[in-house]
């Protein structure tokens, strides 16, 4: 019998099966006798055993759904941010030391073979890291939940450093193709697009809008499996690719314009080429507003598709079908799926829009009015004339109905309308991409407490004061299997040793561990897991990053997007105020740092990258003197992406989540960093309240103003940034670095921009005013470090107490409260 | 190109010789339909060997419905694959032309129509 044959008979999960079907994959799949494989081809081959397992489940998943006929989730989503699948997938199949036996037969190390594994960087940050967590929560609960997204030949830039500067690189993660992906070219669908809506009557004189003159793209998907944990369900997260048909342009290519063939081709394929970064993904830009159309049409025809295999009736549609639309990237999913049951299965329209808005619900994730999506009217003409009719129609009978509503109880309001309304009136015009989500939406959703509260509030009232029961909280989570089992196996193994296991499929479970907290041989143990995960990322620093850091000192991380409210700005101005200190007054420090930074800047964000300028220059003034070498390091780790946080998260002592509070929905590094045994320092933002309200006060170091004092402040203009210059010197001080060239001193005034900032009454994220409390907070973390019983204590809880934020939590308050769909085991 | 015209109890089906039509062959389409457009006013387009139309093609079985609509006649439509019918469905046309499974249902359509 062949290896092939073998292979397919029984493709077992012990070491020996595991290493035949290696070798078949190297044979067979890539050509290659094992020891003429490069690096990134054993992993191929490792990847493809795996996938044969995978399948194995998949089908019988499939299987058991064909049976039961569930309702099913689409979470529909422009990015998903996957990172790496081996390991992940080694833990759900519970085969990892089967194929580490099976290697080491082969003379390889399982962990080099991970480590060679390219990221999936197909998302900018949290919502496309969220959405890869609920497929893994969705998969481990055994629920029908499924991903849509977009295929992109390159993911996120690849980040360089030059001279401090950030410098963007391609990421072509698919030059080589996926070993993950599954192609299926007999699903592929045909889109239209562009064109003009010609006005006419059918056969029986009824009006008949009819899209005329559109171009195609071919949208072919290629799936990527995800299994649950325990290895019992294997959904799927289906990408797609924009394709031209090689078919469809032969024509052209037969009458001699090969040149305008292969440009065809090139313009189709554009579309799925490039994930926008995330500021630059402003509306106005053409080729977006038709990437999100494509992943639309795309997902509703393979709905529709799915669902009249086993049903004839659309009254049956809701019951059978959730979709979730993440953030208002796929909102014109409610221009989409009214279309197609208007149009194409001929419901008329106010049963069409009962269907869809029972279908539909929205995520939001942003509480920066001016990330809400808008499209110029004429633009969404242009490429989606059918779709623009039908978003006039909603939004005609939605003003009707308000106006109606206004009439009965308060009166004729016009700015309410205004405000309400699908279509902005400016110059030109715009189409509002959350209002629209909203109206065709049973379901809106905010992603913690207070971003939940301030969405109501004051994001969007109106809508909340309309349909009050529609708007929820579901609080973000984390799948513990990447973040703690995966990311962090000491300590994981540490828990188990404690507690058992449990926690892996139930983390509130880990709660448990919180009778070791005190206990001092599990506190030495736990110290030991942390010093080890620092020793591995201060080589990575020292790799990367060129600067020496000592293990042993406190390790201060600020780790994600650059981006103002963020705040690393105010990261800085702490650091400076630490050397200042020193070099200045002689004032030593409580204790010793590393302070970590990493994150990407928007390619068109000046601002952003000015300050991983800045972070570059003052770590090379600190790291070069002397007098601060013993007490301070400051290192950037470039090109942050879902690996590096493997390994930057489990290292962390301190974990810096200091937004300005009000503006970040949830975080959900916030999470991963106190699953990972880290104290937070944190504004009252976010989940970092929840975290509080879980952790204990006294296990979390809170400063600032709460977002009510923030928007008092910027409503009443009364922020005064030079009296908090004037009253405190320490801030005055760290302000006037920045005008002095300290840290650009060859290149005068480079950073004289950070001087009028923190100054201007008009920072909306209020960098001075939260300074001196920021700085006293830090100086009571400092000194809680030096007491490493306590810190570890506080540590130990900070682990056992984050039960409340799995991604399974999550995923189930959606399944119970939104979708309607339970596990189909 | 070369399109295969039968006459079956009075209506003229004609079969559409290939599998894509869209804007490499639109245009030749609509004038090898033409003379068939002028000699008859029942006409079926028999769609079963097409796989794929885009606009233009679509564009062009408009006109020629309006050519002979024109002059009091009809188009029908018939044996459409389920991807050419759903690009009909996606733009509404299915709702413009009279869309049968086989020919001969077509044509007994012509004939209750014009009885």
């Amino acid at each position: 019998m062949s290896l092939v044959c073998a292979n397919l008979v029984n493709p077992g999960g012990d070491a020996a099966a595991l290493e035949r079907s290696i070798l078949c994959h190297a044979q067979y799949s890539l050509g290659r006798a094992w020891e003429e494989l490069s690096a990134r081809d054993r992993f191929a081959a490792v990847a493809l055993a795996v996938r044969d397992r995978l399948l194995d489940v998949h089908f019988e998943t499939e299987r058991r759904y064909r049976q039961r006929d569930p309702k099913r989730l689409y979470y529909v989503s422009i990015e998903f941010l996957i990172g790496r699948s081996l390991a992940s997938n080694l833990y759900s199949l519970g085969i990892r030391e089967s194929c580490r036996q099976a290697l080491s037969n082969l003379g390889v190390d399982l962990d080099l073979i991970e480590q060679g594994e390219p990221d999936a960087a197909l998302g900018n940050g949290g919502l496309g890291r969220l959405a890869a967590c609920f497929l893994d929560s969705l998969a481990t609960l055994g629920m029908p939940g499924f991903g849509y997204g977009i295929n992109y030949e390159y993911g996120l830039f690849r980040q360089e450093i030059d001279a401090g500067y950030q410098r963007e690189k391609p990421d072509n993660w698919l030059a080589r193709n996926s070993p993950w992906q599954i192609q299926r070219p007999d699903e592929a669908c045909v889109v239209p697009v562009y064109g003009h809506v010609e006005h006419g009557v059918d056969r029986r004189g009824a009006y008949n809008p009819m899209w005329m003159d559109w171009k195609v793209l071919i949208g072919t998907p290629f799936d990527m499996l995800i299994p649950g944990y325990g290895g019992k369900t294997v959904n799927f997260l289906r990408l797609y690719s924009a394709r031209s048909s090689n078919d469809f342009d032969m024509g052209i290519f037969n009458d001699g314009d090969y040149v305008k063939a292969v440009e065809q081709k090139i313009a189709s394929e554009t579309i799925s080429k490039v994930l926008y970064p995330s500021e630059s993904a402003a509306s106005g830009q053409e080729l977006r507003l038709v990437q999100e159309y494509f992943l639309v049409a795309c997902t509703v025809r393979d709905i529709v598709r799915r669902f009249e295999q086993t049903h004839s009736s659309y009254c049956d549609f809701p019951f059978k079908v959730a979709i979730q639309m993440n953030d208002t990237h796929p909102a014109l999913m409610v221009a989409e799926l009214m279309r197609t049951l208007v149009d194409e299965k001929d419901l008329d329209w106010d049963q069409a829009w009962d269907i869809t808005r029972e279908t539909l619900a929205y995520t939001n994730h942003t509480l920066l009015p001016e990330a809400l999506e808008k499209w110029p009217v004429p633009l969404m003409e242009h490429v989606l004339p059918r779709h623009l009719q039908i978003i006039y129609e909603i939004n005609h009978r939605f003003l009707a109905e308000v106006r109606a509503r206004q009439a009965a109880e308060q009166g004729a309001d016009e700015g309410q309308i205004r405000r309400m309304s699908l279509i902005e009136e400016s110059t030109p015009k715009q189409v509002r991409m959350a209002n629209l989500a909203i109206v065709g939406s049973h379901s809106i959703n905010g992603v913690s407490s207070i971003h939940t509260r301030l969405l109501t509030t004051l994001l969007v009232p109106d809508f909340y004061r309309l349909w009050p029961k529609r708007f929820n909280n579901k609080t973000n989570g984390v799948t513990q299997r990447r973040w703690l089992l995966a990311a962090n196996p000491a300590l994981a193994a540490l828990i188990c040793s404690a507690i058992g296991d449990g926690w892996i499929v139930d983390l509130p479970q880990i709660q448990a561990i919180e009778r070791c907290a005190s206990n001092t041989g599990f506190q030495q143990r736990f110290a030991q897991v942390k010093l080890a995960n620092k020793e591995r990322l201060a080589q990575i620093i020292r790799d990367v990053s060129h600067v020496r850091c000592d293990p042993a000192s406190l390790f201060d991380i600020h780790a994600k997007r650059i981006h103002i409210y963020k705040r690393q700005l105010l990261k800085v101005l702490h650091i400076v105020h630490e050397y200042l200190s020193l070099i200045e007054d002689g004032r030593l420090p409580a204790q010793p740092r590393t302070f970590v930074f990493a994150g990407k800047a928007a390619p068109g964000y000046w601002l952003a990258k000015q300050i991983i300028k800045l972070i570059h220059n003052v770590g090379r003034v600190i790291n070069s003197d002397t007098r601060a070498r013993d007490w301070m390091k400051v290192a950037f780790v470039p090109d942050y992406r879902v690996s590096l946080a493997e390994k930057l998260i489990p290292a962390a002592d301190l974990s810096e989540q200091i937004s300005t509070a009000g503006t970040e929905a949830s975080g959900t590094g916030n999470i991963k960093f106190a699953l990972n045994g880290a104290l937070t320092m944190g504004t009252l933002d976010g989940a970092n309240i929840e975290i509080r309200q879980q952790v204990g006060a006294e296990n979390i170091f809170t400063f600032g103003h709460t977002a009510d004092e923030v928007r008092s402040l910027l409503r009443s203009r009364s922020y005064r940034p030079r009296d908090y210059y004037e009253r405190d010197y320490r801030v005055k001080r760290v302000a006037d670095a920045f005008r002095s060239n300290l840290f650009s001193p060859a290149e005068p005034d480079l950073f004289a921009w950070i001087y009028r900032l923190l100054l201007d009454e008009n920072d909306d994220y209020l960098h001075l005013a939260d300074l001196p409390a920021y700085l006293d907070a830090q100086e009571k973390a400092a000194r809680v470090f030096q007491d490493t019983p306590a810190w570890t204590r506080m540590a130990i809880l900070n682990v056992a107490r984050t039960g409340h934020f799995s991604s399974d939590r999550t995923v189930c308050e959606y399944a119970r409260d939104i979708w309607r769909i339970g596990p189909v085991l | 190109m070369e399109i295969h015209v039968d006459d079956m109890a009075g209506v003229a089906v004609a079969i559409v010789p290939v599998a894509e039509l869209d804007a490499s062959n639109s245009v030749e389409f609509k004038r090898d339909i033409a003379p068939v457009l002028q000699a008859q006013s029942r006409v079926v387009l028999d769609l079963s060997q097409l796989r794929f139309v885009d606009s233009s093609g679509l564009g062009a079985m408009l006109s020629c419905l309006r050519q002979l609509s024109g002059k009091g006649g009809d188009l029908k439509l018939c044996s459409m694959s389920r991807q050419v019918r759903a690009l009909f469905e996606l733009v509404r046309m299915h709702r413009i032309f009279d869309i049968y499974g086989t020919k001969e249902e077509a044509v007994q359509a012509f004939q209750r129509q014009f009885v």
